[in-house]
């Protein structure tokens, strides 16, 4: 006990781990505020960096850029309406119309607050379930995975505003581009059009950056002799009772964070998608409507990618089974320095553990001196003439795309969107379904031919198992329950009762 | 300690700021600036492991930063096709897998490492099939037996066509029958997760990914691709036991290794195996692949040639026996295992 | 006849058609795989699925026009052209368009500072008509910055 409390707190007393995690956060967060910079780069590139390091070293300045990270792709998305990372994505449906309204600063304040209530709450669980979260997680076979990611598609009425059939139409295309590529069990070429550039797929990142930020660039420039918004840089930090409103929403979405996050094979693009979700559906009466800036957008899925952090390295300290691909990075780093990340992690090396856990709960401590430290100067942002924001927008679009993979036909392709985004944008298709697809279909994919696969491609029997097997069942129902509450069948089942009332 | 980490920052930079001010004077000795190192596989996998633990050791060799890039995608051809489209001028460096040996063969694409120049084979992993801790079959032979009785129900996870799974399939079947449902995951990690849930039934994986998961009991190896027992897994009884016909194709195992272009000037190509050979023996390396689950190779020039044949012509011709790939390794001048040797 | 009835953007309708065109495309491209229809577990079986969903859903949308009308102002189709032409081809839409694609093609071809000087000395001029020496400084200084973040302190090589 006594061990487990020295470790806890051995960054928090030790001025070396200190700094390093303080510079790991607050790098993080402007690694994480440039689209195409990741924190799986970040941190793969810190790795032959700190090779001579002592472990303890590395893994501080790692967890802070992973913290700092996360939470960093909102600025942009508050901002520019380019999401920095893509579980950022949501955060721009409603923190880019606050700060259009002049309401920037308190945009970041909130967004600031709620990641470091996600990031701790994320970290509490982390701590008091871990091993016991991870058997759960372990329970969820590939059908499983293909029902969430169909319940994720549900989303599709949420983002999809006026028409459904333009949403369905975007998240479609959505999943088809991303499909791209060399197909996983065979390694045959789809949909490449016999390209050798398109064998190792879009980029789900190349295909954000085109269409948020390439396409909103374009689209700003039919106003460009409007004056900037000015910003309200007053009132910043959010204040009490602000933070107790929105607290049970927060709670319930860092929920939904940490375990979608300690599911190996989603994390908190996934998560923040379905915080989102649930605040729409959960929240009925918000002052300004979702889409149009409402704070509920916002909080939501800030709390559930931070908590998302905390569920990622459930798999990874219990079972040496990487989260996400930021973990599975972090493994790489534990093998480097001499360690063996797998199930014995906890019983031989405890003070990773406790460590880690300790060392997540001060990078939240110091994302929020940093998140709400200089926001001022961050909103002025928006303030910049559109006449030379948006030329330095396409720049920072070009570096960042060029920055994942080192490919120029990758920038093309950004451009590519960028245009096509556009003129989606001018004719009433929505961005968010687009995503949507692209981050889910290619794992309904993957998951519905290892659930195939694994009854040996029986149909009937991939059925039957979706509703006997207890776990697979719940989610079943919860699908068909969102769905019924969604079609026209709620509309008819409505009607019946009231005729027979 | 904080000490080591400012040097470790100041260093890169120095050396930066060094080779930057070195250029200007038009400097002829290779290296005069930065090389870039192109790892064909993600961040976090094992070639990625493999690249930046031995990365440090050749940037003191050669007193040049090395900036690695992982360029993934297409079972490795994206990134094997970037450094080949490169500037063979030696500041642009392959760091590979085993895969480009089957490129051709499986019609990925019309090139391989034949068509690139040798600076160095790391070193080679060993291969386990390994099983949940609760499954029925203690080894092999057990597992064998259940699947000639009931073909087609046991569940094997896979990582796609030419990947390992599939490649030990493929040598398993070429001297027997193993007639499975194959699941494809994304790599060993989530297959890995997938069976510690029970949702498949074995997986051959390499010794590095594997090796901890058994130790601690949660999964069980039921053979590894020897022919004898290793020391890293006491009990786990070889391949040869249950297969005793496989023998033709070992030692084998999945490979690194790192490559530049045909063209490459031969000062700069013996200045880099020289670098890479000092690298890949310093101690610390060596205790890396040791602690990985990984042989060390190292080997360059005519050996690694050798190396690189051999294991070409076993994999191919047992793929092509087992009937995993169409094209007759023969039509692509790939000799039988042992043809040379006759 | 009221007028509460949702307007059709000028060239809305000849997108949606491109839609569906490209829908039909990708349907050919998708059947390539495994042909038009593959079985329940093949690598084809998604792509011709979403290429069909992708048909139905463009179809839809053309048939929804026919709930919808033009502006009372554009009678006939040259003047909905017209319209569109206003709309969205200004004269700095089109230089963005025309000099963003420029400035790619550039890159491979100076290097990636040159370019991005060069492009953001001229947008920045364009736009803010004239005021050629502050255009300068401010493209000098973000050259600056990206080289600092980008190339010193994240390593990332441009081209």
């Amino acid at each position: 006990m006594i061990d487990t409390f020295h470790y806890f707190l051995m960054a928090w007393v030790d001025p070396h781990l200190l700094l390093l995690t303080a510079l790991g956060t607050l790098g993080g967060i402007y690694i994480g505020a440039i689209p195409g910079l990741s924190v799986t780069m970040a941190v793969s590139i810190l790795i032959s960096f700190t090779f001579a390091w002592d472990i303890n070293d590395a893994l501080a300045l790692m967890v802070g850029i992973y913290v700092g990270g996360v939470y960093g792709g909102s600025r942009t998305a508050i901002l520019l309406n380019i999401p920095g990372a893509p579980s950022a994505v949501t955060t721009a449906f409603d923190g880019y119309p606050l700060a259009q309204r002049g309401e920037a600063g308190r945009a970041i304040g909130l967004s600031t607050v709620m990641s470091v209530i996600g990031g701790i709450l994320g970290t509490v669980i982390l701590a008091g379930t871990a091993p016991w979260l991870a058997d759960m997680a372990l329970e969820f076979a590939p059908r499983d995975y293909f029902l969430i990611a169909v319940l994720g598609l549900l989303l599709v009425s949420t983002l999809s505003g006026k028409s459904l059939a333009r949403g369905i139409f975007s998240v479609a295309l959505g999943a088809a581009i991303g499909l791209v590529g060399m197909d996983m069990v065979t390694a045959q070429p789809r949909l490449t059009m016999g390209n050798m550039q398109l064998l190792g797929g879009i980029h789900y990142v190349v295909v954000m950056i085109g269409l948020f930020g390439v396409a909103e660039a374009f689209y700003q420039l039919h106003n460009l002799n409007k004056v900037p918004v000015k910003q309200k840089v007053d009132k910043i930090i959010p204040p009490l009772k602000m933070v107790l409103k929105f607290l049970p929403l927060s709670m319930r979405s860092g929920i939904i964070g940490v375990v979608v996050g300690a599911l190996p094979g989603t994390g908190g693009d996934i998560a923040s998608l379905f915080a989102y979700d649930h605040a729409k559906r959960s929240v009925k009466n918000p002052k300004v409507p979702f889409g149009e800036g409402a704070y509920e957008g916002l909080v939501a899925p800030e709390t559930a990618n931070n908590a998302a952090v905390g569920g990622a390295y459930v798999p990874m300290l219990t079972l040496g089974m990487p989260g996400d691909a930021v973990t599975a990075v972090i493994i790489g780093a534990l093998v480097i320095h001499g360690l063996n990340p797998g199930p014995m992690l906890m019983i031989e090396t405890p003070h990773i553990f406790w460590f880690t856990v300790g060392n997540l709960v001060l990078a939240n401590v110091f994302l929020l001196i940093f998140g709400l430290t200089g926001i001022k100067i961050f909103t002025r942002v928006v303030e910049v003439p559109k006449a030379i924001l948006i030329p330095l927008i396409l720049v920072l679009c070009v570096v960042g795309t060029y920055s994942i993979n080192s490919n120029m036909t990758e920038v093309y392709w950004m451009l590519g969107f960028g245009l096509f985004g556009y003129w989606l944008k001018v004719f009433g298709f929505q961005m968010g379904p687009i995503i949507l697809g692209v981050i889910l279909g290619p794992l309904i994919d993957n998951t519905y031919r290892q659930a195939m696969s694994s009854v040996g491609d029986s149909g009937g029997q991939f059925l039957l198992d979706l509703v006997t097997n207890p776990l697979s069942l719940v989610l079943t129902s919860v699908i068909v329950l969102v769905l019924l509450g969604q079609t026209p069948a709620k509309a008819w089942f409505n009607g019946k009762l009231k005729r027979q009332a | 300690m904080f000490h080591s980490a400012l040097k470790t920052l100041t260093i890169p930079m120095a050396v930066a700021l060094a080779t930057m001010s070195l250029s200007g004077q038009a400097l002829a000795e290779y290296p005069e600036r930065n090389i870039t190192g192109t790892i064909q596989w993600g961040a976090g996998g094992a070639t990625d492991n493999i690249a930046r633990s031995l990365t440090p050791h050749v940037e003191e060799a050669l007193d040049t930063s090395v900036i690695l890039t992982n360029r993934p995608g297409g079972t490795g051809v994206i990134g094997m096709n970037y450094v080949m489209t490169q500037r063979p001028d030696g500041y642009n460096l392959l760091y590979g897998a085993e895969n480009p040996q089957l490129y051709r063969l499986m019609g990925l694409a019309d090139f391989g490492y034949d068509d690139m120049h040798t600076i160095n084979i790391i070193g080679q992993g060993l291969v386990v099939i390994a099983a949940p801790a609760d499954s029925p079959f203690d080894n092999l032979a057990e597992l064998l037996e259940y699947a000639h009785q009931n073909p087609g129900e046991l569940r094997m996870g896979g990582t796609g066509a030419g990947g390992l799974p599939s490649t030990v399939h493929a040598m398993i079947n070429a001297v027997d029958e193993l007639d499975v449902r194959t699941v494809t995951f994304g790599g060993d990690g989530p297959g890995m997760t997938a069976m510690l849930g029970d949702h498949i039934d074995f997986m051959p994986l390499s010794l590095a990914a594997v090796g901890e998961q058994i130790r601690s009991g949660k999964m069980k190896g039921l053979a590894v691709l020897t022919t004898e027992e290793i020391d890293a897994l006491p009990g786990v009884p070889p391949i040869t036991e249950a297969l005793p016909d496989i023998d033709t194709f070992l030692p084998w195992g999945p490979f690194w290794g790192v490559f530049v272009r045909e063209e490459t000037p031969d000062d700069i190509k013996q200045r880099l195996e020289d670098a890479y050979e000092t690298a890949v023996d310093s101690e610390q390396f060596q205790q890396f692949l040791a602690n990985f689950g990984a042989e060390p190779l190292n080997l360059n020039g005519e050996d690694a040639q050798q190396y690189l044949d051999n294991w070409q012509s076993v994999t191919g011709w047992s793929m092509f026996e087992a009937g995993s790939v169409k094209v007759s390794p023969e039509e692509l001048g790939i000799p039988r295992p042992g043809a040379a040797a006759e | 006849m009221n007028d509460n009835r949702e307007r059709v953007k000028p060239g809305e309708k000849v997108f949606d058609w491109l839609l569906l065109l490209f829908s039909g495309g990708l349907l050919y491209e998708a059947s390539r795989i495994d042909g038009i229809l593959p079985s329940l577990n093949s690598p084809g079986s998604f792509p011709v699925g979403l290429a069909v969903i992708m048909i139905v859903a463009s179809l839809i949308i053309l048939f929804s026009h026919r709930y919808k009308r033009r502006d009372p102002e554009l009678t006939t189709a040259g003047d909905e052209f017209k319209a569109f032409l206003a709309e969205h081809f200004q004269p700095h839409i089109i230089v963005f368009s025309v000099f963003s694609i420029a400035y790619l093609v550039a890159i491979s071809w100076l290097s990636f500072y040159i370019s991005t000087f060069i492009f953001l000395a001229i947008m920045f001029m364009y736009y803010r008509g004239g005021k050629v020496v502050s255009s300068l400084v401010i493209s000098g200084v973000s050259i600056a910055i990206i080289y600092v973040l980008f190339t010193l302190v994240f390593r990332v090589y441009l081209p």
